[in-house]
């Protein structure tokens, strides 16, 4: 029997999700509640389980096709009814078990064997799983199963076939599985460059704070500082030596001698062979090798890259993307507005355009707090916690919120109410591969500095690794940015509606500070508060953060609390 | 082989020096298909040929005796069809034979040589060893002819293989036959001690015991084509037999003396037992040695493996990254068409391509009667390659076709993977089987899976159903055979 099945509501009001991985192929076994495929909706990537024990028979979509909820994505032969080929897989796998379910059963051998059938299939799918996990296309004698004009298409794109998962029949390597998996390839090492660029692209989002996404003032801040070393680290590659960002000097021989293929391959590469810088000669002419011409051209080109990376980390934002741009030879790249990036802009969107934000700055001498986390993250991490100042900041928080209840509401405005909250579930937002996510801490007021740092490290781990659920990301109250992970001072955070306020931290940096009458170093901590001006006023912003401060400058009032 | 003499011919003096980009040494399937490809990809090719086109494949192998069992099987058959009704006695004339051998040999190396020379590849007529990593002299054959210097980017080493001697049965082309001694005989002779059972002893030993020569088989083994499993071995033994093919296991050769007219040949058991066996003539195929040792390959910086073999990687490449070996200097298996297909990736990367052999079988045929066809694996290696084997089988004597040629003998059978249904190996003994292997070589190269190639119509009525229902019986659905 054929059993299909449809993309599931997967999140409260999701319409549809972008396939993000199958992580079954045609043929496979699977178990009822094996995660079979990845789907990103909204802004968590979601697991989908198989509704059944049966053997996968189609896939109906693509990884990277968006699906609305409802639609067909896969469709499974359910065992016993139509499978005549598992009666034979299932006997091999395990006589054992089948001769004991007809023992137990007596007279009824038609039970027996489905018995059998299932438990062996069982199995079996236990071993395929776990095959398939390091392998990719998880067969035996790490034999690929690809046409050989998809195998050599590997081999022009540079791709592992071992290491692609296959969407033909029963997990067969096709051409497009080969190209798809080289364009991840390009991505995953576009080299340092792209990298930093995801990092910083983080850092923007969290900047802005909450619901997160793009603060013009600390994206810019982020960029500048990324910007020459992203710059910097993809000269470093280029193995021309001392040089750095400097152009390849180009020879500007007249004469050069070079076997065909080599002369071939400076004019695919768009090289003017008597360029090419050579030590070696024939018959006192120089003389170019194929891997010289390949070794200019990649100089060339990275430096080429540098260049532009170093203009554009002077702007506002993607000078790595920029980068890889000018690797690539293009003058601008398109990717699509979807998944978490769009829900981010969404969020962005609506907060920005519905909450007439005011954002407060100050700065507070946390010098005591240092000490005092200094003096408690040895016995916090005896007990098995790494303790970090966040912790110190939301219990700050919330002694705070309780002194000005305004900043803990939210504004209904279809009932024209201001919501106010007589709990303290704090947002943190935290950076992820995906984009920026925000789990929340429910019930800091009742919990401990130690209880709440496992908290935060558990769920902002769960983010990162994408396991986290909707429920762990919605309901907040009020939330905290830590842009100052990543640099910066000050930022204007935007909300995370329908909260009416956030808070946004800078890094805690050494400076000279006037305490006690004199100027001496302290530690010190820049704080951004956006509030919604509909709600609060700015002076119940000034009122809140004065009350943070003097909890921040002297943390033994949290005792009191 | 003529023009390239017209060439030596004006640098009959000195020591000249010319370039290539692409310096080949040796035109069998191996070294004339790296030139040929070379010589498409723009590159300056110099093929150094000592002998004859088309190497050992084309004038001591595959193709003479080829010709020699298609000859030989029409008069055979001929005399053998009184079950159709036939009766005949035709006059064999082996000389005769084996000038229209030559003929084909004639044409098919003519064919390589034109080949080579439209594709822009210069022709050298000598012997070429190593000077240094970038150049190689040649050397001319005949006295005064001299030699030259060729300078290379690359090189490719296709020099292939010569037949082992025994020790004590040195090859003198009258008592002690190689195989190439064999192929050109002008007469049958009246008797026959073929020493060695692999392909090479097989064939021949068919041949000229259809040519109405007593044919005795000394074998160290005990039984003949190693290699091949004992179903499929079986098949071929028992007909050779009913031939009157007289069988010898556990028999190493030690030595043979003049008898008469003859030979006595003198065999060893692994008791230290002697025993003789005399015969008009010997031949001895036990094996072929890569030729390694005419090439200095140290002044290039190589040195050959105790078969004599150079190792090679995916791209083959040598140690030495821009000289390529192809083909039975490349080691097993010796084979002229993965000789062929390394030369096309020698020549490939050398032009700079992302080429690499990534095959995933190579078939090999036996030209016996009936005929072998394999490629990929048997159930016990794709057992030890960690698949759990799937095996359909169909004997011919179900097939129509196999019928109606008079040859029934035998089967055809496949090997997947219970998992995926994919196809991995397939063996066949009977009539065609060197044929029929192909199909399966397309199906594992496609990772095709049984259902393909069992849902595939095939012509009827033809032997290639026999292919199809082996794919069906191991689905459990063949039609024309019962399904285990």
């Amino acid at each position: 029997m054929v059993r299909e099945f449809t993309l599931p509501d997967v999140g409260e009001g999701v319409a549809e999700g972008e396939l993000l991985e199958w992580h079954v192929a045609v043929g496979d076994t699977v178990t009822e509640d094996q995660v079979v495929a990845e789907v990103e909706t909204d802004k968590a990537v979601v697991d989908v389980p198989s509704p059944v024990n049966g053997t996968v028979r189609e896939l109906r979509a693509e990884p990277g096709d968006v699906v609305p909820v409802g639609d067909v994505i896969i469709t499974f032969d359910v065992e016993g009814e139509d499978a005549p080929e598992e009666d034979a897989a299932g006997g091999d796998a395990d006589t054992g078990v089948s001769a004991d379910a007809g023992a137990t059963d007596g007279t009824d051998a038609g039970a027996a064997d489905t018995a059998g059938d299932g438990e062996a299939a069982g199995d079996s799918a236990d071993a395929g799983a776990a095959e398939a996990g390091p392998s990719g296309n998880g067969h035996a004698g790490g034999r690929v199963f690809a046409p050989p004009s998809a195998r050599k298409l590997a081999r022009e794109l540079g791709v592992d076939i071992t290491t692609v998962e296959g969407s033909g029949p029963g997990g067969r390597v096709t051409d497009s599985d080969v190209r798809a998996a080289a364009e991840r390839t390009s991505d995953d090492t576009g080299g340092e460059t792209e990298l930093k660029s995801a990092v910083r692209r983080i850092g923007d989002d969290e900047g802005d704070g909450a619901s997160a996404a793009g603060d013009g003032e600390t994206a810019s801040e982020g960029a500048g500082a990324a910007g020459p070393e992203a710059a910097a680290s993809s000269v470093a590659t280029g193995g021309t030596g001392a040089g750095g960002a400097a152009t390849p000097e180009a020879a500007g021989r007249e004469r050069t001698l070079a076997a065909p293929a080599t002369r071939k391959v400076a004019r695919d590469l768009d090289v003017d062979i008597d360029d090419v810088p050579t030590d070696e000669e024939r018959d006192g002419e120089a003389f170019v090798t194929e891997a010289a011409v390949r070794e200019y051209a990649t100089a060339q080109q990275r430096a080429q890259a540098a260049d532009t990376a170093a203009m554009a980390g002077a702007e506002t934002a993607g000078e790595a993307a920029a980068a890889d741009a000018a690797v690539t030879g293009e003058r601008e790249r398109r990717e699509p507005y979807r998944g978490v990036r769009k829900t981010i802009g969404e969020a962005m969107e609506r907060s920005k355009y519905t909450a007439p934000h005011v954002t407060h700055h100050d700065t507070v001498d946390v010098t005591a707090l240092v000490a005092a986390r200094e003096k408690l993250k040895p016995r916090a991490e005896q007990q098995g916690v790494r303790l970090t100042y966040l912790p110190f900041v939301m219990k700050a928080v919330v002694a705070a919120l309780k002194d000005h209840p305004v900043l803990n509401t939210s504004l209904d405005e279809e009932n024209g109410e201001i919501v106010y909250k007589n709990y303290y579930d704090i947002g943190v937002a935290t950076a992820t591969d995906a984009g920026l996510m925000v789990p929340v801490v429910e019930g800091v007021d009742g919990k401990g500095l130690v209880e709440i740092a496992a908290n935060v490290n558990e769920l902002t781990a769960k983010a990162r690794d994408r396991s986290i659920s909707r429920d762990e990301l919605r309901g907040s109250t009020f939330t905290i940015t830590n842009f100052g992970a990543i640099g910066g001072e000050y930022a204007t955070p935007i909300i995370n509606y329908p909260e009416t306020a956030i808070l946004g931290l800078g890094a805690i940096k050494e400076r000279p500070w006037v305490h006690e009458g004199e100027v001496v170093p302290r530690k010190v901590l820049t704080l951004s508060l956006s509030v919604d001006h509909r709600v609060v006023d700015g002076a119940d912003a000034a009122r809140f953060v004065n009350t943070l401060k003097e909890y921040l400058e002297d943390p033994t009032l949290l005792l009191l609390e | 082989m003529h023009g390239a003499r017209e060439d030596s011919d004006t640098m009959v003096v000195g020591d000249v020096t010319t370039g290539t980009d692409v310096l080949v040494i040796g035109a069998g399937p191996g070294g004339y298909v790296a030139a040929i490809r070379a010589g498409q990809l723009d590159l300056d090719v110099t093929l150094v040929e000592k002998d004859a086109y088309g190497g050992t494949c084309l004038n001591y192998g595959c193709i003479p005796s080829k010709a020699l069992v298609s000859a030989t099987d029409i008069a055979h058959d001929a005399r053998t069809a009184e079950e159709m009704g036939i009766y005949a006695d035709p006059a064999v004339d082996l000389q005769g034979m084996v000038e229209w051998k030559d003929g084909v040999v004639d044409q098919l190396t003519g064919g390589v040589e034109k080949l080579c020379t439209a594709n822009g590849v210069e022709l050298v007529e000598g012997r070429a060893e190593f000077a240094d990593e970038h150049t190689a002299r040649v050397v001319h054959g005949g006295d005064g002819q001299g030699s030259e210097t060729v300078e290379f980017e690359h090189a490719v080493v296709s020099t292939g293989s010569r037949p082992v001697e025994v020790p004590g049965f040195e090859f003198d082309g009258e008592h002690v036959l190689s195989s190439r001694d064999a192929l050109a005989l002008e007469s049958v002779p009246e008797s026959m001690v073929v020493v060695g059972g692999g392909y090479i002893g097989m064939e021949l030993s068919t041949v000229f015991q259809k040519l109405g020569c007593d044919v005795t088989v000394v074998e160290m083994l005990a039984d003949i084509l190693p290699g091949y499993e004992d179903d499929v071995t079986r098949v071929v033994r028992e007909r050779a037999e009913q031939l009157g093919i007289d069988f010898h296991f556990g028999q190493s050769a030690s030595e043979w003396e003049e008898a008469g007219e003859g030979v006595t040949v003198l065999t060893e058991d692994e008791d230290g037992e002697v025993a003789e066996f005399g015969a008009e003539t010997c031949l001895v195929a036990v094996g072929r040695r890569p030729v390694t040792d005419t090439l200095n390959l140290e002044a290039v910086g190589l040195e050959p493996d105790e078969d004599g073999c150079l190792a090679t990687d995916e791209q083959a490449r040598t140690e030495v990254d821009h000289v390529f070996a192809v083909g039975d200097v490349a080691g097993e298996p010796m084979l002229a068409h993965t000789a062929s297909a390394e030369g096309e990736v020698a020549a490939e990367v050398a032009a700079g391509e992302p080429a690499g052999l990534d095959y995933q079988a190579v078939p090999a045929a036996v030209f016996t009667d009936p005929e072998i066809g394999t490629v990929g694996m048997t159930a016990e290696e794709a057992s030890e390659a960690g698949f759990d084997p799937l095996v359909g089988q169909f004997p011919l004597r179900a097939n129509g076709r196999a019928l109606t040629v008079g040859e029934s003998e035998g089967f055809v059978r496949v090997v997947a993977d219970a998992d995926g249904e994919f196809v991995l190996g397939a063996q066949v003994v009977g009539p065609e089987a060197s044929e029929l292997v192909a199909e399966f070589g397309l199906a594992i190269e496609m990772g095709a899976q049984l259902g393909d190639v069992a849902a595939t119509v095939h012509t009827h009525p033809t032997l290639s159903e026999a292919v199809r229902e082996a794919c069906a019986n191991a689905l459990g659905r063949a039609i024309r055979t019962l399904n285990r």
